[in-house]
């Protein structure tokens, strides 16, 4: 066969050789370098008008698809949405540049513009565009069409990407998380299993609240929740289907089952089964419904978590006196500790980075909520305080999610905090809440 | 017997104890405890301008100065054309050993070593024998003949270390009868040795101002971005910089629309007029790789 370069091959070989050859000769002119390195990590100022109708009717939902998309930003804490009220230009046609000194003047570095239109099949049909403000050149630029229902969505998913085009990272607007809604006084509390989207909005109860149910934890696919609840026997493993409603029990042991995980894979579910005073970890493949041990040891081994490419997974056990958090192959085998600062260690979760594990942290009379890496080294406390408990990570691996008890007549509430221990937000609920668990992407 | 032989001893040592603890009560706290007090440290604010020429010393630059540095208050020595000194009129140096330089005064002369600091005692003898110059001048960096005849051949283990010493004498404290610690406009090269410190470090406080750095978590300590920008005289962008390099990730390219969103932000760019040729043409690297 004969050896051909097609023109576009030829092009960037030509580019490459240019390249190369420049760069000695840009070096040898010598020009001074002058090194900056003290930046400010501030949030970037953005400019949100609401995003225009393309019929009459659509004015409502532009409206509220630009308020989403600036809660969703500023709640991330990297970005300052400017208020409205400042901005000069009113965008009326997306189709055609915006006059950027405008939008400088009110030093905004970015510019969203954007376009909800009625379909006439039924659809909407939503257009956005992100726009560098200093440079003049458009960041990206998408159209989505969706049920009008899916307005919200939608607004989550521009939010994604606008947050994954300015920050180099994924976004995690698009998501939900599982938690325990609390309701009724303390000692009569009514606990059910509730779903929302990550922001709050969309609130949905899956049970009853007649069963205590807790640790719900999402499955890859994010269409099944699997939780612990006490029925009328001891407390056992359930799998909930979102879309159906349907439960089912996970296995059928003698004794407790609790802290269930999904696989990253989804297949399988890991979880801790009670037998006498000790507690081991076991793997059950949801298809074949067999069932694997992976630890015998004379001690509470609870809480496992995998890592995101499955290979390990990080539990929580008390074999060396007090509960510490420990990292052993996802096979079983030998354990290896890895938290050893003051106090006790539980509820290890493995980020979907894989980067970090977070915990809860007790001792000195707080409860800390922590991220360490999967070594060991790097412990960092996140916040402190009376009782902060359960975290769970956002899909991106940059966003915590835990829930804290202040104590007293009060009840618990969730809160987010960014790994780096900044910007701690609390997300709203209809009433108390405990035990989060954040989905994956959706999409 | 016995009891009263150690009773002795006991009185005695009781008595020894009382007296140094008693001298030291008494000398120790009656010190009255003083702070020195502290020499006020006048600081001037100085403009940018102001501070480039400070730096810069140009040459052909305005005479802001018309008395000459002086640093001691002595006889003024004469002028000497080279106050740095060529190489070539290096002073020989001059061991108990070594033939005698070749002497002006015609007597052997051993000559001292040129040292940092002129002899006071040589100063005063020569008070007697030099006549005032008509005007102060910036004295002699390096008094190369007329030094004291000394004949006495002394061991001088001082004198080791100007014999190890090869260095050129380039600096002795300048006399005149009037202090003034300002040196004349410049060094002796002209300029400083690269200018960049000085307009670099403004252009950096002043960029920096508008950069807002993406927050990337632990990927950001490793991030980099190199440009090439040309300036007007007016300190605005002649031209868009121009990045070096496409960045490799997703976070790096955020990394490099900051900055350079932050040097078109904050342009113009307030740099002194006299390193125009300097910073015209540049490459600002914004970074976070710390060495």
């Amino acid at each position: 066969m004969p050896f051909r370069l097609n023109r576009r091959q030829i092009i960037s070989g030509m580019a490459a050789t240019g390249a190369l050859a420049a760069a000695p000769l840009r070096d040898a002119f010598g020009q001074a370098r002058v090194q900056i390195t003290e930046g400010n990590v501030a949030p970037l100022p953005i400019a949100l008008p609401n995003f225009v109708a393309g019929t009459p009717a659509d004015a409502e939902v532009g409206v509220g698809v630009a308020q989403v998309i600036t809660n969703n930003l500023k709640r991330s804490g990297l970005f300052a949405p400017i208020d409205q009220a400042a901005y000069i230009e009113k965008i009326t046609n997306i189709d055609s540049p915006p006059q950027f000194n405008s939008w400088k003047s009110i030093n905004a570095q970015a510019l969203v513009t954007g376009r909800m239109t009625r379909q006439g099949d039924g659809r909407l049909k939503a257009e956005f565009r992100l726009w560098d403000v200093a440079t003049g050149q458009q960041l990206t630029g998408q159209q989505y069409f969706t049920s009008p229902e899916y307005w919200r969505r939608i607004a989550h998913i521009i939010s994604d990407q606008i947050y994954e085009r300015l920050t180099g990272e994924k976004g995690y607007f698009d998501s939900r998380v599982v938690f325990i809604d609390e309701t009724g006084p303390k000692e009569r509390r009514v606990k059910r299993l509730a779903l929302m989207d990550q922001d709050g909005a969309n609130v949905r109860y899956l049970t009853r609240g007649t069963d205590l149910v807790l640790t719900p934890r999402f499955s890859p696919s994010t269409q099944e929740i699997t939780y612990m609840e006490f029925g009328q026997g001891d407390p056992r493993v359930y799998l909930f289907n979102i879309e159906t409603g349907q439960r089912e029990i996970v296995g059928n042991f003698p004794g407790m089952s609790f802290s269930p995980r999904f696989s990253p894979d989804g297949q399988r579910v890991i979880m801790s089964l009670q037998q006498g005073g000790n507690s081991n970890l076991f793997v059950m493949d949801l298809r074949s419904k067999s069932t694997t041990r992976l630890t015998d040891a004379p001690a509470i081994d609870t809480s496992p978590s995998y890592a995101p490419d499955g290979s390990k997974i990080c539990f929580e056990s008390d074999r060396g006196g007090k509960p510490q958090i420990y990292v052993m192959a996802a096979t079983g085998g030998a354990a290896q500790r890895i938290s050893f600062g003051e106090g006790s260690y539980s509820t290890p979760v493995w980020s979907p980075r894989g980067d970090y594990i977070a915990f809860t942290k007790q001792g000195g009379g707080q409860f800390s909520i922590g991220i360490m890496k999967p070594d060991g080294s790097g412990e960092r406390l996140l916040t402190s305080g009376f009782h902060n408990e359960g975290p769970t990570f956002a899909p991106n691996g940059r966003v915590l999610m835990f829930f804290r008890d202040p104590g007293g007549n009060g009840g618990p509430s969730l809160f987010t905090v960014d790994i780096s221990g900044r910007n701690e937000q609390r997300v709203p609920t209809p009433g108390f809440a405990s035990d989060p668990a954040w989905s994956p992407l959706l999409s | 017997m016995k009891l009263e032989k150690i009773d002795k001893t006991l009185v005695a040592s009781v008595a020894l104890h009382v007296l140094v603890i008693g001298w030291g009560l008494l000398s120790f706290s009656s010190k009255a405890f003083e702070l020195p007090p502290q020499d006020a440290v006048a600081v001037d604010t100085i403009s940018e301008d102001q501070l480039a020429k400070v730096m810069a010393g140009m040459k052909s630059g305005k005479k802001e100065s018309p008395k000459p540095l002086v640093e001691k208050v002595a006889e003024a020595k004469p002028p000497v054309e080279d106050a740095v000194g060529k190489i070539s009129e290096k002073a020989p140096v001059v061991t108990e050993t070594a033939p005698p330089p070749e002497p002006k005064p015609p007597e052997k002369i051993v000559e001292k070593p040129v040292e940092k600091k002129p002899d006071p005692i040589a100063e005063a003898l020569k008070k007697e024998e030099t006549k005032p110059p008509p005007k102060p001048q910036v004295a002699a960096a390096k008094p190369p003949a007329p030094a004291k005849p000394k004949t006495e051949r002394v061991f001088d283990a001082a004198k080791m270390a100007a014999l190890i010493d090869k260095r050129d004498p380039s600096r002795q404290a300048m006399t005149g009868d009037t202090l003034n610690s300002n040196a004349a406009l410049g060094l002796a090269k002209g300029k400083s040795a690269d200018n960049s410190a000085t307009w670099g470090a403004l252009f950096q406080s002043q960029v920096e101002r508008c950069w807002k750095k993406p927050y990337g978590g632990i990927e950001a300590q490793k991030s980099e971005a190199a440009f090439v920008i040309r300036l007007k005289r007016d300190g605005t962008l002649e031209s868009m910089p121009q990045p070096e390099g496409t960045p490799a990730t997703p976070f790096l390219r955020v990394y490099q629309e900051s900055a350079l969103r932050a040097i078109i932000e904050c342009q113009p760019y307030n740099l002194p007029a006299a390193f125009f040729e300097e910073w015209k043409f540049f490459a600002p690297v914004f970074t976070d790789r710390r060495p």
